[in-house]
This record gives C-alpha cells, sequence and structure tokens, in this order.
C-alpha cells in the first residue's frame, strides 16, 4: 500500500491552480476596516486613512489587472479600461453608466455597487431622516473603494480626485475629476 | 565567452530607476557604462510611444530593438502602468524577437508579484534577495549563443 504522497511539485512553466477565497472575507475584512479606522480615528482622518489604503491596493491591483493588456493610450481608455475589465474584476460586473462633459470630469454610475450589497436600505418614501443617516453611513464605506479607483487610475498614467455619491442605495456614483 | 543577457533594467514611471543587474561578471566594473546605455534607452523608448500614435498601429508593451550599440543591442518592453524593461544583449547571432519578448513577459510577471507583496514600496528600488533569484532563473531561459535551441541538454 503506497504512502500518501504530497501532489508532485509542477515543472517549471506550468502554472499552478490559482488559490481561491470565499467572497464573504471580503466584506468582512471591509466592515472591520471601516470600524477600525473610524475607532481610532476620527472623521476626515479615518476617511483619509482608508482612502491611503484603497490607493495602495489600487496600485498594486493596476499592476496585476493590466499585465497582459495591449497599451492603453489616451485618458478616456484608461478610464473605459477601469470601468469594464476593472470593475468586472473587482466588482463582479461593468460599470453601468459612463458620463464625461469632455472638460475632464467623468461620472462612473454603478446600479448595484458590490459593497454596498449588504447595506440595509429605508424603504423608498420613507422618512429623509432615515434616508439621510443610511447615505452617511454609505459614504464611510466608500472611501475604500474610492481609493482603489484613484490608485489605479493614478498609476495608470491619469492623476485624479474620485468622488463618491451613494444617490439611491444600492445605486452609487463614482466622480473623477482630472488633475490639471 | 559571450552571454546572452547581459544587463537587465527596470525603470519607474518617472524615468527613476528601480533596478538595474549586470548579469555578466566581466561587466561588473562598467556600471557607469550600463546605466549610462540604459538612460539613452529610454529616450529610444520615448521616441518609439511616440512614432507609434498613429491610428492604425495597435500599441504593444514590446517594443522591440531600441537600438543597437558597438557592443550590445538594447531591447525595451513598457507596461501599461508606465513601467519599462530594458534588456542588453550581447549577441551577434541573429536575435528571435520570440526568445526576447518571452523573457520580457516573465519578468514583467515577475515584476507584478513582486509588487503585489505588501512592503513593496513603489517607485523605490527593489532590493528583495528573492527578486534577484528568480531573475536570474529567468534570464537563465534565454538560449545562450551557441547552445541548441529545443528541448535536449547536450
Amino acid at each position: 500500500m503506497s504512502v500518501l504522497q504530497p501532489s508532485p511539485t509542477p515543472a517549471a512553466g506550468v502554472k499552478k491552480p490559482a488559490r481561491r477565497c470565499a467572497e464573504i472575507c471580503l466584506e468582512l475584512l471591509c466592515v472591520e476596516s471601516v470600524r477600525l479606522f473610524h475607532e481610532k480615528q476620527s472623521g476626515p482622518a479615518a476617511a483619509a486613512a482608508l482612502e491611503a489604503v484603497g490607493f495602495r491596493v489600487g496600485q498594486q491591483l493596476a499592476e496585476r489587472y493590466t499585465r497582459d493588456k495591449t497599451r492603453l493610450g489616451d485618458t478616456l481608455e484608461v478610464i473605459k479600461f477601469v470601468c469594464k475589465e476593472f470593475w468586472q474584476a473587482l466588482f463582479k460586473k461593468q460599470v453601468d453608466n459612463l458620463k464625461t462633459n469632455h472638460r475632464g470630469v467623468y461620472v462612473l454610475q454603478d446600479n448595484g455597487f458590490r459593497w454596498l450589497q449588504r447595506l440595509s436600505v429605508p424603504a423608498a418614501g420613507s422618512d429623509p431622516a432615515r434616508e439621510e443617516a443610511a447615505r452617511q453611513i454609505a459614504l464611510s464605506y466608500l472611501h475604500l473603494p474610492c481609493g482603489v479607483v484613484r490608485g489605479a487610475l493614478c498609476h495608470l498614467g491619469v492623476s485624479c480626485t474620485v468622488e463618491a455619491d451613494p444617490k439611491h442605495l444600492p445605486s452609487c456614483t463614482f466622480t473623477v475629476r482630472i488633475l490639471a | 565567452m559571450k552571454m546572452g543577457i547581459t544587463c537587465v533594467a527596470f525603470i519607474g514611471p518617472q524615468n527613476n530607476p528601480m533596478y538595474l543587474r549586470s548579469m555578466d561578471p566581466a561587466t561588473d566594473d562598467h556600471y557607469l557604462k550600463l546605466h549610462y546605455i540604459v538612460h539613452c534607452a529610454l529616450d529610444a523608448v520615448e521616441e518609439k510611444v511616440l512614432l507609434k500614435r498613429g491610428p492604425s498601429d495597435s500599441q504593444d508593451v514590446y517594443l522591440g530593438l531600441l537600438y543597437p550599440t558597438e557592443d550590445y543591442r538594447v531591447y525595451g518592453y513598457l507596461t501599461n502602468t508606465h513601467v519599462k524593461i530594458i534588456l542588453l544583449l550581447d549577441d551577434e547571432a541573429p536575435i528571435k524577437d520570440e526568445a526576447v519578448l518571452r523573457v520580457l513577459r516573465r519578468l514583467h510577471s515577475l515584476y507584478v508579484d513582486t509588487t503585489s507583496n505588501p512592503f513593496h514600496k513603489f517607485g523605490l528600488p527593489i532590493t528583495s534577495p528573492r527578486f534577484d533569484a528568480q531573475l536570474e532563473q529567468i534570464v537563465a531561459l534565454y538560449p545562450r549563443p551557441g547552445a541548441s535551441l529545443g528541448g535536449f541538454t547536450t
């Protein structure tokens, strides 16, 4: 009876199967990081810290997701890449709507932002104070993804600021303003 | 004996040198010369990028032969994140583009994996010993002049 052998190490050049992680881990990590940063620091400082974390992750993801791609040309191509492939890889769907004023402002609209899907939403038409409170909570969870998007764009050569607006949850718009 | 790949360099988006490694012990003293050649190569990279701005040209990451100097041939590769990978080849035989491209692609993959390290600092020189070791392995894949191409070891 042969002893159980560990699976043979793959020969050089053969790719190991990609390791996977359950998505709930990412969701819990995001929720916990927001809670942790807001506990350690006050409002704007926590927001800046989360954005900085996201920025770094965005840079690294930009390296990885553009690795096998042909070279992107101008700003619009980079934005389109972010709306399609980058969003697909990160949020399992593409951006639903892209608008621009052709003067350096791009609005990305996602009807069903994945990282906010667990947020309980007050029923439409209910008390506006409740809706505003929900909006504020959603904003605190959007610093991280804004940072990721900004990190990716800056690393691909598009210097910008990214602001999120949770209009009608779970739909969310991201406004990208190109810095001169 | 002539090596294949003499030097590998990674240059960042602001033309900041992140990594320059001489693979040939004979050129260890000539670091200044290597730096100079790589620096000139950056101008050639910019030229090629500007030339390819035509509407019909697809923008490729592989820039091919940038320019030949008296001792070396310089090959370039430009990633989407504006990182340039420069290879200096010391090979008199006709060079196969696919072999060079293969090495450059692997170097790119290595770079991507290295940047995924949470302790990596973007823009600063790469000092990881693991990076050094894996780079040597990749460079060893490039067929040396006179060696047989194909699956046999002679």
